[in-house]
């Protein structure tokens, strides 16, 4: 009797390998508790949850303009869930895919706006495409470069780099690169400057697809995905296997910076036509719960990226037909992603309760 | 585990019984063929109290006056929009909900709505406060503004007059005689505003400077009331604004000096302070162009109107502050710019770089931001909104200085 009192109410026990298919079912119940915890904020502003749910599918994918926008959105999310996904292995907080997002846009755009018309428009596109993909590289590798040298605090500044990306394009904005004096507008690129559409969504979901299979297979079917993968286990056993550890460290952060680069050159070409400093738009804050929902698996990061993108495109439909605000939807968002969160928890711990515990505990 | 499943087929199913409900679409295009679908797409949303808060009331005013016509109006007004892409994808959501006119109601709009108007052409879209639709070579695009100078020019008298009265009772010297302008950017409707302003004010007030200080913002309370604060330091006894808050208001008050606004009547937030306000009344053109297209007629291309026609309005005189004798003068200003006799940026009232402006362009063509046609300045003066409803005067003049 004495023991019962000292035990506490609920204990924690570390799993060590769950049935696959129970994990599905937390994950999936835990996104479908998530959608019904999202109610209240529904039913605080007076409307009907279902009603309110079927209207964010209707604006998100019933209609082919709202799909192709829900697509739209989609693409860039998933794209820097992949750039990221390799640093977030390695356990290299890299939360700077905003600014190389920016880096990018901004170098894609200096060609989109001074050299347009002087070479074809595939020819353009393409030194777009590498303009991007090195300035998202370059941004990327300073604080690898650091942190491989000094042992700097990557989140810290990756995180720095970020606001400093932001101020450049914001200073481009209003100076340089402004158009009508005082507008803060940038001049939208040329036809030639820009991405074109396939089924009327802008090229780059193909090429975000292409990028999920090698990504797939970079991370687990190379030596260097697999160098990626021990860095990220224990630092130590990777050096003592004879890894250059700096340099690992840098090459992945320079491929994840490019990748994000060209996340910012697909939107600038192909969404926005422009460039601004708010050109990323939170997506390289976003594409890190991607990433981490998925798993770092690249093809769950499809569905993920999906599924926020249905969110965020239905929330727009859902203010303007049921003037329901659009921050109730990030809430929902918020609800979800936390949830989502949050059954990793119980997927890798399991709770004992006080009582009928004992016999349990071992025995499967 | 068994529970685990139990509970996941019935949570599946409330989801789709959810979601079912979606397969009927419960839209919600305008059925009645007499109201009129018309999309108002915002900057920000009726808290800034300023410039979106003045189009919705200019959108409510338009329902009322076209209600008395009989022609009503179901509006989709889309909130707190960025100049950026968001643009694109709110001018999408009202036309595939069905609106027959999309307003958008920000200058850095225009080029993100442009984006969508090819995919639309049956929708009538309208930019205001910009000017692309005059050479896009399109139909179903269209800007308007209205001549703001006038209002400002007459706020400027308001202030002069102040500052008159101050120096005629010896509470400041001539000299100190200096406005402070809160802009927000050093952009042509900014520049145009302030200059109308100083101009008012030294029609009454002979020895008054102004020193203009940009916000780098449109609306940013914060930044704008650190601007004012910053003017009043350097020695401004009298603040106004071209943003969109009403923070500068507040400033002036906390500091004990004057101030005249924009957008909005601040005199019931800073009554010791605010002598006046002036704003675009937008119900004005917003039943023109509405009662236009119920009728089957042409929205104009390029819609501009001044305070003859009520476009313009000041907002109330703050009559326990004013100078005295403020009314009237404001009443024979009003009359002289309504019959013409009056000009705002009369070219005999002030100089550039101490010479009399002779020429300046009014229109961009070419697409080079620089204005390289039609001439601005003939009879006398300088002839601000008649080419294109957008204000083309980015002249500096002397006695303004700009300190960022």
């Amino acid at each position: 009797m004495k023991n019962d009192i000292r035990t506490p109410f609920v204990r924690l026990a570390k799993r060590n390998d769950i049935d696959p298919k129970k994990a599905w079912i937390i994950r999936v119940s835990s996104i479908i508790i998530a959608l019904i915890l999202g109610f209240i904020p529904i039913l605080i502003t007076g409307s009907n949850p279902f009603e309110a749910y079927s209207v964010i599918v209707q604006g998100s994918l019933l209609r082919p303009t709202y799909f192709r926008q829900t697509v739209k959105i989609a693409i860039p999310l998933l794209a820097c869930a992949l750039a990221i996904a390799p640093c977030f292995k390695m356990r290299f907080w890299n939360i700077g895919a905003e600014g190389q997002i920016t880096i990018g846009a901004m170098c894609a755009s200096y060609f989109a706006l001074y050299w347009v018309g002087k070479v074809p428009h595939v020819v353009l596109l393409l030194i777009m495409f590498l303009a991007a993909l090195a300035g998202g590289a370059v941004w990327g590798l300073i604080p690898a470069f650091f942190k491989a040298k000094w042992n700097t605090n990557e989140t810290l500044f990756t995180l720095m780099m970020n606001y400093i990306a932001i101020g450049i394009v914001a200073w481009l904005q209003g100076g340089p690169w402004e158009g009508r004096q005082g507008s803060q507008l940038i001049p939208q690129f040329k036809d030639a400057a820009r991405l074109p559409d396939v089924f009327g969504v802008h090229i780059g979901w193909i090429f975000s697809l292409i990028l999920v299979v090698l990504m797939y297979f970079y991370m687990n079917k190379t030596k260097q995905g697999y160098e990626v993968a021990v860095i990220g286990d224990s630092v130590n056993t990777a050096r003592y296997a004879g890894m250059n550890v700096g340099y690992i460290i840098m090459r992945t952060m320079a491929i994840s910076g490019a990748i994000s680069g060209f996340v910012g050159f697909m939107i600038v070409s192909g969404a926005n036509y422009t460039l601004y400093s708010g050109v990323a738009d939170g997506v390289g804050f976003t594409s890190i719960s991607v990433a981490w929902l998925s798993q770092l698996n690249p093809f769950a990061m499809i569905v993920i990226s999906m599924l926020l993108a249905v969110l965020d495109k239905g929330s727009t439909t859902l203010q303007s037909r049921m003037s329901i605000p659009a921050s109730i939807s990030d809430i929902i968002t918020g609800i979800l992603l936390f949830a989502m969160l949050s059954c990793e928890f119980f997927i890798n711990y399991r709770l004992i309760f006080r009582g009928r515990a004992e016999g349990k505990e071992d025995g499967k | 585990m068994k529970r685990a499943l139990t509970l996941l087929v019935v949570l599946g199913l409330v989801c789709s019984f959810a979601f079912a409900a979606g397969g009927a679409e419960s839209a919600s295009s305008a059925a009645d063929s007499n109201t009129i679908k018309v999309g108002l797409i915002c900057i920000g949303d009726e808290n800034d109290q300023g410039y979106t808060y003045n189009f919705i009331r200019g959108r409510d005013e338009a329902t009322e006056i076209l209600a008395k016509e009989g022609i009503n109006i179901e509006w989709l007004t889309i909130y707190n929009i960025g100049e950026d892409s968001s643009c694109i994808d709110a001018n999408i959501e009202a036309a595939e909900e069905g609106c027959e006119i999309i307003i958008n109601n920000s200058y850095g709009f225009e080029p993100f709505m442009l984006e969508v108007v090819d995919d639309y052409p049956e929708i009538e879209f309208i930019s205001c406060t910009n000017c692309a639709s005059v050479f896009d070579g399109r139909d179903n695009t269209h800007n308007a503004f209205a001549n703001i100078f006038e209002g400002r020019y007459i706020a400027g008298v308001v202030a002069g007059m102040k500052l008159q009265q101050m120096v005629d009772e010896g509470t400041i010297k001539p000299e100190e005689a200096v406005i402070g302008y809160v802009g927000a950017f050093p952009f042509a409707e900014v520049v145009s505003g302030y200059t109308s302003y100083f101009l008012g004010a030294r029609s009454v007030c002979p020895s008054v400077t102004m020193k203009v200080m940009y916000v780098s913002s449109w609306s940013d309370a914060t930044a704008e009331s650190d601007a004012a604060l910053a003017l009043i330091d350097q020695g401004c006894v009298l603040i106004s604004q071209h943003s969109d808050n009403t923070t500068p208001a507040t400033a002036a008050q906390s500091r004990g000096v004057f101030h005249t606004g924009y957008n909005n009547d601040m005199t019931g937030i800073a009554p010791e302070a605010s002598l006046i306000g002036t704003r675009i009344d937008w119900g004005i053109y917003f039943s023109e162009a509405i009662r236009a297209y119920a009728n089957g007629e042409e929205i104009p291309q390029d819609w501009c109107a001044g305070m003859a026609d009520g476009a313009v309005v000041m907002t109330p005189l703050n009559e326990a502050i004013a100078a005295p004798g403020t009314a009237e003068k404001v009443a024979e200003v009003e009359a002289a710019l309504a019959d013409g006799s009056l000009q705002v940026f009369d070219t005999s009232t002030f100089t550039v770089g101490g010479e009399e402006l002779t020429h300046a362009f009014a229109l961009d063509t070419d697409g080079d931001f620089t204005p390289d046609s039609e001439e601005a300045v003939y009879d006398g003066a300088f002839h601000e909104s008649v080419f294109q409803s957008a204000p083309y005067f980015t002249v500096r003049i002397d006695g303004i200085t700009e300190l960022n």
